[in-house]
């Protein structure tokens, strides 16, 4: 599942808190259900950020994984 | 030969470094020229007072061209167009600039259409006109619901939302409404405020002061007819008065000169502030792309960094690096305020205990803001 294809990309690298969450939502409200949003964020805070974001919206979260300080989330947009 | 600095925008940052260039450097040095289509000036942190009936006109605005020192010139006009690759700025009259160094101060504006039903729908206090009408409601209404909270999710003055819930819950308790008023913060994310330390002190004054606190509720559109505001995640909200922050994009002139991202930020170097590919050319405030709140603390730093260092490049001298600092005092009503403070690498603000010093800073800085922030003293 995890080498699903974006189709809208959020580098959040190095801006911290809320912002990796804000520019995920602000990319929800653009969104349609099948998009494929990937938001690459440094702040350690956005793990737990997205996971809760996911769970109350009903959204789906593909992946989340984080490699050399960098966490990536995969969240495919259900509930729009 | 001297040197010619165009700074495009008379806001804070823009004021700021042509008042600190004027008193570091001569007019056979440097040329200064601020350019702004407003002539009026305003403190905008004076908007949520003036909507609480807290602050007047005369108390947070100047006319902008007593704001200079006598080696700026100040020009009233409009920018249409900016070309940085032949060092040339066009304005509406068809006059043009050209300049040696080049300042984009150019802010943010207000950009009501990213949410539909915004304009006739919410009311804001992000203008002095909004904030006087907001002014109005809020001194007559006696009971409903009153909804505050994030609109636009890029705006100024991250705080400002939070500081309007606290002290229009103080003003309906002064006028004796209080208790027949459902008062609401909305927020898109799962609490009231980003950074989680002084979000718990946030939320515990909402919990005190019988503030309801609404999250994962990402304004999507606004039925102003019906007074009904419904959220991205699906759900809606009747309200009596919505208070939001607008949406905020850059300037007109960003989008069309092409030299900003697609919300009209200009990209720009995070320490040196040049715009990105040129050396020439720099934004500050507002204007930048930088994922740093969007105040006038920070524009006064980077004023300061841009001024030393465009200084030190026609003396000679050792240049500085903006690192990001912010500083914020965040008014919580009842004469207490909280504060934070951040920089790049320390970007976990404490949760400061709301208190009445912190309270007289803020104040305090509206008397000081005039004559000494702007003026270049501080």
């Amino acid at each position: 599942m995890t080498d699903v294809t974006p189709t809208i990309s959020i580098d959040a690298r190095g801006i911290s808190c809320p912002g990796p969450l804000t520019n995920l939502i602000k990319a929800y409200r653009k969104a349609k259900n099948g998009d494929v949003i990937e938001v690459l964020a440094t702040d350690p805070g956005f793990k737990s950020d997205v996971k809760a974001w996911v769970e109350r919206t009903g959204n789906e979260l593909i992946s989340l994984t984080e490699e050399g300080g960098v966490i990536r989330a995969l969240i495919k947009v259900t509930a729009r | 030969m001297e040197k010619r600095v165009l700074i495009l925008g008379g806001g804070d940052g823009g004021t700021i470094l042509a008042n600190r260039l004027a008193r570091r450097l001569g007019p056979d040095e440097l040329s200064i020229e601020v350019i702004d289509k407003e002539g009026t000036h305003w403190y905008q942190p004076g908007f949520l007072f003036s909507a609480v009936g807290e602050a007047e006109r005369e108390e947070i605005s100047l006319c902008r061209v007593a704001l200079y020192k006598e080696n700026v010139k100040f020009t009233q006009a409009e920018v249409t167009k900016i070309d940085l690759d032949d060092r040339k700025v066009s304005l509406k009259d068809g006059s043009e600039r050209s300049y040696d160094y080049l300042v984009i101060a150019t802010g943010s504006t207000l950009y009501y259409d990213d949410i539909p039903g915004f304009k006739g729908g919410a009311d804001h206090f992000w203008s002095f006109g909004a904030s006087m009408r907001l002014r109005k409601k809020l001194m007559s209404i006696k009971s409903g619901r009153v909804l505050v909270g994030v609109g636009g999710l890029t705006y100024k003055c991250p705080v400002a939302p939070l500081e309007m819930v606290f002290l229009a819950d103080e003003l309906f308790r002064r006028r004796g409404v209080r208790d027949s008023i459902e008062l609401v913060y909305l927020s898109p994310m799962g609490r009231a405020y980003g950074p989680h330390l002084l979000n718990k002190l946030v939320e515990e004054e909402m919990a005190k002061r019988g503030i309801e606190l609404v999250t994962y509720f990402t304004v999507d559109e606004i039925d102003g007819k019906n007074r009904k505001v419904m959220s991205a995640e699906g759900d809606s909200l009747d309200y009596d008065i919505l208070i939001l922050s607008p949406p905020h994009r850059g300037s007109e002139v960003i989008i069309n000169s092409g030299i900003g991202d697609d919300e009209g930020w200009v990209p720009v170097d995070k320490h040196f502030l040049t715009v990105k590919g040129y050396d020439d050319a720099f934004a500050i405030g507002d204007a930048t792309a930088l994922p740093i709140p969007k105040t006038g603390v920070v524009a006064h730093f980077q004023a300061a960094t841009l001024a030393n260092n465009i200084a030190a490049d026609i003396r000679g001298g050792i240049k500085e690096t903006f690192d990001g600092q912010s500083f914020c005092l965040i008014e919580m009503g009842e004469s207490r305020a909280s504060a934070q403070v951040s920089n790049y690498r320390y970007n976990i603000p404490p949760g400061l205990i709301p208190n009445w010093l912190f309270h007289a800073m803020k104040m305090a800085f509206t008397k000081m803001y005039w004559k000494y922030i702007l003026t270049g003293l501080m």
